[in-house]
């Protein structure tokens, strides 16, 4: 066996690798002499410490998957790659995009790089940095560390088992820590023996160059289980990263995919979703609890650590029920058929798909609306009116209870109990009656009774604590029909389920338009059932981007506002445990917001947990922000939306002026989202009348008329 | 793979200490009124209502009169279990500034100025947000002996169970008429101290007449294997303690207590306790 040495000791491995190692040496010569080793360990000692990669690569969680995010020129397989005229910016966007670590091709040969791209790329972020070399001699060694880098690469290959273990010890000795790439199980093993802590395996075929993307599945079961584990090469797309992370990759390598892309930040989180998903899945299954991984199925009762069912022992037994009639009936062809005829015939669906071309011009990204605001009774709520109405009648129930904020929920239901034949009682907050009038009217002219909720800050959350009054004393009678993905399993779950034809016919009428999935979904959430809904039919396309928009009321700098997700902590109301508006001895916090229908403290828990995962993003739009959308759309559409969905008109603003910023107008344009227009604006007029100065103060009719 | 045995809920759901017999102030004092011939008589006050101060002096009244077992509740911003009488008074505490934090000093002042058996009754979120284990600690150094959970079942209680165990104190969980005999048997095995049998599917409040369900839903209790079984919900007069106690180890007054406090304070809380206890 060959002793260390300070120049190392090449193995001939008989393929481009010797090539690229004997250029490697000479430019080596070259710097030695400029600069001794002694000047290169005083500027190591001197340089600030090295940060814990180790850390960064494991991630938050255990099923988060990492991006190691490559500044490289070019290759030699591929030649000249996307110019790069400024890395420390490249390497920005990756750092905001979630990469864990950055790494920094530095070889000026084949790849183009230099220590001067690594200088730059340290000075701009605060991650972890490799410096990707060939290293053969301890020099380049202190040179990384001099260079400010956290992590070195150490090719197995190219190295003797002395070398190897002298490089690590020095690596480890300077606080950095050594990537051991890998390629065989036989170099797997003497990465094991040398002890390192985190193994790569490049599954580039050495002499070939060929890719070989299953190379880390079949190597997988040699890996160390306590390393870190990265899978270099071939990261190309999302499926890489799935079947790598599907295989316990616990970080990805990859440079040309983000460059290519185009959008550098946005593949860097796409990735780390996909990834996060894939190891999930893996967790799952290595459980054997027989949970598939796609989040469009997650059945409930829990979503994560969000869901349940926190509620009194007397309604349990209703839940139950409730829960056996449903999942009885999803598999019933004569209950399928009976919610579609109704869903076709009488509310009006599929619901058109319509492109905003003025309205696009004016947010700079592309707009589709899909048009929930055609539904019979003017908004989404009605699938699932009429999907729990049809389970009632099969449970033998023929009393409809229902609590609405905006009143399209109550409508609905009302609605829903004329055409079958129940009878209706709807609990609204007094405040909501008073903003809603000619809601009540439509409830009352349909049969309704409307019960005006005094209690509490007297909206939406005080009608469901009535309604929950009404019904655990007259279940054996009556079914609660509540309006939003919350409350306690099989809610979240059913509410869901008959709003997932949103998703599906969005992502169907996008693919046949289009010939591709949109960019994004944006959606208002103030329990969430339109936004599941829209969700569901892209949860399991990663590179759908999901975006929730919270109701920000005066601000969320100020106390009105009900931007739970954004705000709000953990904790139990209505029977689910998701994000609450609360203070610190767990009263609900009175929310505050425009628009009835999202003035709710409390969230549907399996927004709670996508938001939690990182899978979709929720951000709050204002009060102003929601009503300049309105108007927006208004005047170039034609169409007055509900202000509820106003919120994800001024959502898509933002995505609009985000791309616009981070691509240029041009890319900006092609960037297409998805707007869940869940409700038409009728029942708003009042308000925007009030808000836009067009009724006079003094003289408030409009409102005078609605008392 | 091989097919597991099926399981019952509570085999499923209950840590294996849930199950062990311990020693409980509250199935003591139980007995104690058993061995004299009579229910244990469970008065239910809100913390803080109207005052902190007042909530304490009729605490103490309860407990000085008659009441064996007290319930002090802690307001919540969002009682659905509750009828108006108790949410008018738990929405008037909250409006007067009741933080979570007193109900230690409510628990304190009967366990110190009374013979009764303070526990607290509590809509989960507020005990969660404190922290469970930390609420669980502070009540038992308070000399608390449980807590009631209205709104928390068996099937979410892992936290609860944990810190129940921790900190040696008693879980009072809630059996319906509605419970099913998988569920009853669940509630009744995770349960130490008492049951508390609700006796109507409704929420709080005096009723003229208390519902037949609850003698049936003490049987079936019984059957799934309670010892002690209070029964609430609409008990509002002597007649009626009488009436359950008949059938039942407790009776739980609540609303009826609370409107006597809001119409004549700590006194007409002592004047009512006395005459619930059959003493005058």
């Amino acid at each position: 066996m060959t002793q260390p040495s300070a120049a190392g000791s090449d193995r001939a491995t008989g393929t481009v690798l010797d090539e690229i190692i004997a250029g490697v040496r000479e430019d080596l010569e070259a710097r030695k002499t400029l600069l001794p080793l002694e000047e290169v360990k005083a500027a190591a000692k001197a340089a600030e410490p090295p940060r814990d990669a180790v850390a960064a690569l494991r991630g938050p969680h255990a099923d988060s998957l990492e991006v190691i995010a490559e500044v490289k020129r070019s290759s030699p397989s591929k030649g000249a790659l996307a110019p790069i005229t400024d890395p420390a910016l490249l390497a920005s966007a990756y750092e905001r995009g979630g990469a864990a670590v950055i790494s920094v091709l530095t070889e000026a040969r084949r790849f183009n790089g230099s220590l001067a791209d690594l200088d730059a790329v340290r000075t701009a972020v605060d991650i972890p940095v490799l410096r990707k070399d060939f290293t053969v001699d301890e020099y380049q060694i202190w040179e990384a560390r001099a260079h400010g880098a956290d992590l070195v690469l150490l090719i197995v290959a190219a190295l003797d088992d002395a070398t190897l273990a002298g490089f690590l010890d020095l690596t480890r000795s300077l606080g950095m820590e050594a990537l051991v790439e890998t390629h065989t199980t036989e170099e797997i093993e003497r990465a094991r023996r040398v002890g390192a802590r985190i193994v790569g395996v490049n599954t580039r075929n050495l002499k070939t160059l060929e890719v070989d993307p299953d190379l880390f599945g079949r190597l997988a079961e040699h890996l160390p289980e306590d390393a870190v584990l990265v899978a270099e090469s071939g990261v190309t797309d999302a499926e890489h990263v799935e079947l790598y992370a599907g295989h316990g990759a616990d970080a990805v390598l990859t440079g040309e995919a983000l460059v290519r892309a185009g959008d550098p930040l946005g593949t860097v989180a796409t990735f780390r979703t996909v990834g996060a998903s894939a190891r999930a899945a893996r967790r799952a299954a290595s459980q054997g609890d027989g949970v598939s991984g796609r989040l469009s199925e997650a059945p409930g009762p829990y979503y994560g650590d969000f869901g349940g069912r926190w509620m009194p022992e007397s309604l349990i037994a209703a839940l139950d029920q409730v829960e056996e009639t449903f999942e009885k009936a999803k598999a019933d062809e004569d209950f399928l058929e009976e919610f579609r005829r109704l869903s076709r015939d009488y509310a009006n669906r599929p619901s058109l798909l319509t492109e905003a071309e003025r309205f696009s011009r004016e947010i700079g990204c592309r707009v589709l609306l899909k048009r929930e605001d055609l539904n019979h009774t003017g908004s989404h709520k009605i699938n699932n009116v009429l999907g729990q109405a049809l389970l009632a009648k099969r449970m033998g129930k023929n009393r409809l209870i229902a609590e609405t904020g905006a009143g399209q929920h109550g409508v609905a239901t009302a609605t829903a109990a004329a055409l079958m034949g129940m009878e209706c009682v709807v609990y609204m907050g007094a405040e909501d009656t008073e903003r809603q009038a000619l809601n009540v009217a439509r409830m009352q002219l349909l049969g309704a009774s409307v019960v005006a909720v005094e209690n509490g800050s007297r909206t939406l959350k005080d009608a469901i604590n009535e309604a929950l009054r009404d019904w655990v004393a007259s279940v054996d009678t009556t079914h609660y029909l509540l309006g939003t993905a919350a409350g306690p399993h099989p809610f979240p779950a059913m509410v869901r389920w008959f709003h997932q034809q949103i998703g599906d016919e969005a992502r169907a009428q996008t693919l046949s338009r289009l010939g591709r999935l949109p960019d994004a979904v944006s959606a208002c959430v103030g329990g969430g059932s339109n936004a599941i809904g829209i969700f569901h039919g892209f949860l399991d396309d990663p590179d759908v981007e999901l975006w929730g928009f919270e109701a920000g009321g005066d601000g969320i700098d100020t106390p009105r506002h009900a931007a739970t997700i954004s705000l709000g902590r953990p904790g139990v109301l209505h029977g689910a445990k998701t994000f609450l508006m609360q203070d610190e001895d767990g009263q609900t916090i009175e929310s505050h917001s425009i628009s009835a229908g999202l003035d709710y403290p409390a969230v549907g828990p399996e927004h709670a947990y996508l938001s939690a995962i990182g899978r979709a993003r929720y951000e709050a739009v204002t009060d102003t922000e929601a009503m300049d959308a309105f108007r927006l759309l208004c005047r170039t559409e034609g169409i007055i939306p509900a202000i509820e969905s106003s919120h994800a008109l001024a959502g898509a603003v933002k995505l609009g002026q985000r791309w616009v910023g981070e691509l240029g107008p041009d890319a900006a344009a092609d960037k297409v989202v998805v707007v869940s227009l869940s409700g038409r604006g009728d029942k708003d007029v009042a308000t925007a009348a009030k808000w836009f100065g067009l009724v006079p103060e003094e003289h408030d009719e409009i409102d005078e008329e609605s008392r | 793979m091989t097919m597991a045995e099926p399981k019952d809920l509570a085999a499923r759901l209950l840590p294996p200490e849930v199950l062990e017999p311990r020693q409980s102030r509250l199935a003591q004092r139980i007995e104690q009124c058993r061995a004299e011939g009579r229910p244990a008589l469970v008065g239910y006050l809100p913390a803080g209502y109207p005052t902190l101060p007042e909530s304490i002096e009729a605490a103490v009244a309860l407990g000085n009169n008659g009441a064996d077992i007290i319930e002090i509740g802690i307001p919540y911003s969002d009682p659905v279990m509750d009828g108006a009488v108790i949410q008018h008074a738990t929405t008037t505490a909250l409006a007067n500034g009741f933080r979570v934090a007193q109900v230690f000093e409510v628990i304190e002042a009967i366990s110190t100025r009374t013979n009764a058996v303070p526990v607290v009754m509590s809509y989960w979120n507020p005990i969660m947000q404190r922290g469970v284990d930390r609420f669980a600690r502070e009540l038992a150094a308070a000399g608390g002996a449980g807590i009631i959970t209205p709104d928390l079942i068996p099937d979410e209680a892992d936290e609860w169970f944990k810190a129940s165990l921790a900190h040696g104190l008693d879980r009072i969980f809630l059996v319906a008429p509605s419970s099913t005999r998988e569920r009853m048997d669940l509630t009744v095995k995770a349960s130490s101290g008492f049951v508390y049998a609700v006796s109507i599917m409704g929420v709080t409040g005096a009723r003229d007449a208390v519902s037949n369900a609850a003698s049936s839903v003490v049987e079936r209790a019984r059957a799934a294997g309670a010892r002690n079984i209070c029964v609430g919900l609409g008990v509002s007069t002597r007649q009626h303690v009488e009436e359950i106690g008949a059938y039942a180890d407790g009776v739980i007054v609540g609303t009826a207590l609370v409107r006597a406090l809001g119409e004549g304070g700590p006194a007409a809380v002592g004047a009512l306790t006395a005459q619930l206890a059959g003493r005058k």
